[in-house]
């Protein structure tokens, strides 16, 4: 049984290329019917992502690829000379590996991404509601799915922000905990302010204020968050009742003291006051830094930490290859176990067949004999079938990686005369 | 070599050496994995500790409380106790490499000094003195875990304030949780202690008929007592935070060893 992918991604095809062969995912369960009806495709399963679309198939004989590659370049509309320079194509163990390094975020443009996991099973789910996956292929997707969570468990890979709004999400988070509850404030309307406090919406704060200059844009801003707007001049009140405060406007001066932060710390009895600024030239003075239950970031604090957690991710994907790595090695193992058993059973059933047969033969000859006679005929050739086949069934559990294992089990047919 | 039910204890000592030590080795490694692995052998170290006790309190009748091992036993298994409550409800792994080193080194000095277990004196077979040993042993558990809590605290407050991440930033769960934990703790492990030195006095009261003798023991106890109380106060204040906070625990911490120490036969 052939297990293959064919696609391609951000690295071999540009953006014009991927997003003529990208499915969206109400045409996903058309798509992958049409797949699964080329002829000699047994399970099909298609992931496309925007930096992505890979076809997984399974099939008995690898003259399937040629079908499916065609099929790929009818869906993006292309000839298949020109996608042929932009695709890959994976055969079998080297599909699951590819799945799981995709599926663990290790492929993917921001290591340790974590929705692709999302879309890899998404992808997979769409096929089996389909019934296009086969056996093989519910097998690979268990497999791709199972290490996927592995490597996030043992690694963590993904828990790191590396972008700047990510990265204020995570300090709140390494600040209050559970930000359900967290008041925010928003001074200014900078696109990265706006950018954070998005960030923090989703994590639902319990609301977000919004000060600007201009009051009509904090009003309008404010409803994107379905916060309030508030005074400008009103922010010190704020900051005895807001828990987050994003600075990004544009003024050229400091629009919060030391003092105004004192002040409202005693108001809030010593909570914690998470204080972002994002603003260049920046509005919170760096003095409120040494006050102790204020924290203070500015945007290259926040840059600094972006960068230490991209290089984090790409240390912990160092040991995330290596569970792939182990995880794909028992797979294969556990496949190549799994392919020699047919041959195994119909090996010692022809045998058997052929002794048993021989035995009878050699019983009528003999005439009358004891029945301690009999059993010790009957024990030596057992005996002699389980010598005879104890090397040949010792070659087809071999599990080490041997590219012509296919033509070792097809040879042991031959000689045995098994069905090809 | 005859095996007694007693000599579990070597086995729960196995148990916890070999799990600080993985404990130790996942920080060095940041290991999730070995962070499981490690808590994984200290609950079985737990189960044995518990079976221990258990056979303790069978033989003699009482909890193992009357000699400075049975003691430190029975502290290090109510130690575990609470840190494992805190971590099913609040999942810090942190606080585990500094509970681990604790549960062990308590359960080694019951191993080291390996005193005979004996039958209470009969002075001493009253509600009030268990009482007040128990109440004792569960209070110093909960300031022991609120002092973990608060050096936690205080270490992912250096790093959010130095903006470097130290080595424990990743396993130290967020700055309020740490606070919360450690004052609950605290609060909790105080109030307990307090009512565990009362029942003391009480007691010493009737059967001494005086508040109590000033030795090490006794000493260190009221010393740690005023420590925590100050602690605390830090706490309810908003004053926590910083080096008078980790001084004020540090100087708690010995004192309650030193009480401990003290602890010669009851």
């Amino acid at each position: 049984m052939a297990l293959v992918l064919i696609g391609l991604n951000h690295r071999t095809a540009p953006v014009n290329v991927r997003e003529r062969l990208s499915v969206p995912e109400a045409k996903l369960p058309e798509v992958v019917r049409s797949l699964h009806a080329i002829e000699g495709v047994d399970g099909a399963a298609l992931v496309s992502t925007c930096n992505r679309v890979e076809a997984i198939i399974s099939s008995r004989t690898e003259d399937v690829i040629t079908k499916v590659v065609d099929w790929l370049a009818m869906q993006g509309g292309s000839d298949r000379e020109s996608l042929e320079n932009h695709l890959y194509i994976l055969r079998h163990v080297d599909v699951v590996k590819h799945l799981c390094r995709v599926a663990s975020g290790l492929d993917s443009m921001i290591i340790g991404e974590p929705q692709i996991g999302g879309q890899v099973r998404s992808a997979f789910q769409a096929a089996q509601d389909l019934g296009a996956l086969d056996g093989l292929l519910q097998q690979v997707y268990a497999q791709t799915m199972r290490v996927a969570k592995r490597v996030r468990t043992d690694t963590a890979l993904g828990e790191h922000a590396v972008s700047i709004p990510f990265a204020a999400v995570e300090l709140a988070k390494k600040i209050f905990g559970d930000l359900k509850g967290l008041q925010v404030l928003l001074l200014g309307a900078g696109e990265m302010g706006e950018l954070t406090a998005e960030h923090l919406h989703k994590q639902s704060v319990k609301q977000v204020f919004v000060a600007n200059r201009s009051f009509n844009r904090a009003v309008e801003l404010a409803e994107r968050f379905h916060g309030s707007a508030v005074q400008f001049d009103s922010i010190e009140e704020n900051l005895a009742t807001c828990d987050i405060v994003i600075a990004s406007t544009a003024a050229p001066h400091y629009v919060i003291e030391p003092d105004q932060v004192r002040r409202a710390l005693d108001a809030r009895r010593n909570r914690n006051l998470f204080l972002i600024d994002l603003s260049v030239p920046r509005n919170i003075n760096p003095d409120v830094a040494g006050i102790e239950g204020a924290y203070l970031y500015n945007v290259d604090d926040l840059q600094h930490v972006a960068d230490a957690n991209l290089e984090l991710r790409q240390h912990k994907a160092k040991d995330a290859e290596q569970i792939v790595v182990r995880e794909v090695e028992d797979f294969r193992k556990r496949l190549v176990a799994q392919d020699a058993v047919p041959t195994i059973v119909e090996l010692q059933q022809r045998l058997e067949t052929i002794r048993a047969a021989e035995l009878e033969k050699c019983l009528r000859k003999l005439g009358p004999i004891t029945a301690e006679q009999r059993l010790a005929i009957d024990l030596l050739t057992m005996q002699m079938v389980n010598k005879i086949l104890h090397y040949p069934i010792l070659q087809l559990k071999d599990v080490s990686d041997e590219p012509d294992r296919e033509s070792l089990r097809n040879t042991i047919r031959k000689i045995f005369g098994l069905r090809a | 070599m005859n095996f007694d039910a007693t000599d579990t204890i070597y086995i729960a000592l196995a148990l916890y050496a070999l799990g600080t030590l993985t404990v130790l080795v996942s920080l060095i490694g940041k290991s999730m994995r070995l962070q499981h692995s490690a808590l994984v052998i200290m609950i079985v170290g737990f189960g044995v500790h518990t079976m221990w006790i258990g056979t303790i309190c069978a033989r003699t009748g009482h909890p193992p409380i009357t000699n400075l091992p049975e003691t430190a036993a029975f502290l290090s298994w109510t130690i575990f106790a609470v840190e494992l409550a805190l971590w099913i409800r609040y999942r810090v792994y942190a606080a585990a490499f500094f509970v681990y080193p604790l549960v062990l080194l308590l359960l080694v000095v019951t191993a080291v000094v390996g005193e005979p277990f004996a039958g209470l004196p009969p002075e001493l077979r009253s509600t009030l003195f268990t009482s007040h040993i128990l109440l004792t042993i569960l209070g110093v558990a909960g300031l022991m875990i609120g002092l973990a809590f608060t050096v936690l605290a205080n270490a992912q407050d250096k790093a959010l304030r130095s903006k470097q991440r130290g080595r424990l930033w990743e396993w130290i769960p967020s700055l309020n949780v740490c606070k919360v934990l450690s004052y609950r703790s605290l609060a909790i492990g105080f109030s307990v202690y307090t009512i565990g030195l009362i029942t003391g006095v009480m007691w010493s009261y009737r059967t001494n008929a005086g508040p109590m003798d000033l030795r090490v023991k006794q000493v260190g106890a009221v010393v740690a007592w005023m420590f925590f109380a100050a602690l605390l106060q830090t706490y309810i204040s908003g004053g926590y935070r910083g080096r008078r906070t980790i001084l004020i625990s540090a100087g708690a911490f010995v004192a309650i060893i030193i009480s401990i120490m003290g602890i010669a036969r009851v």
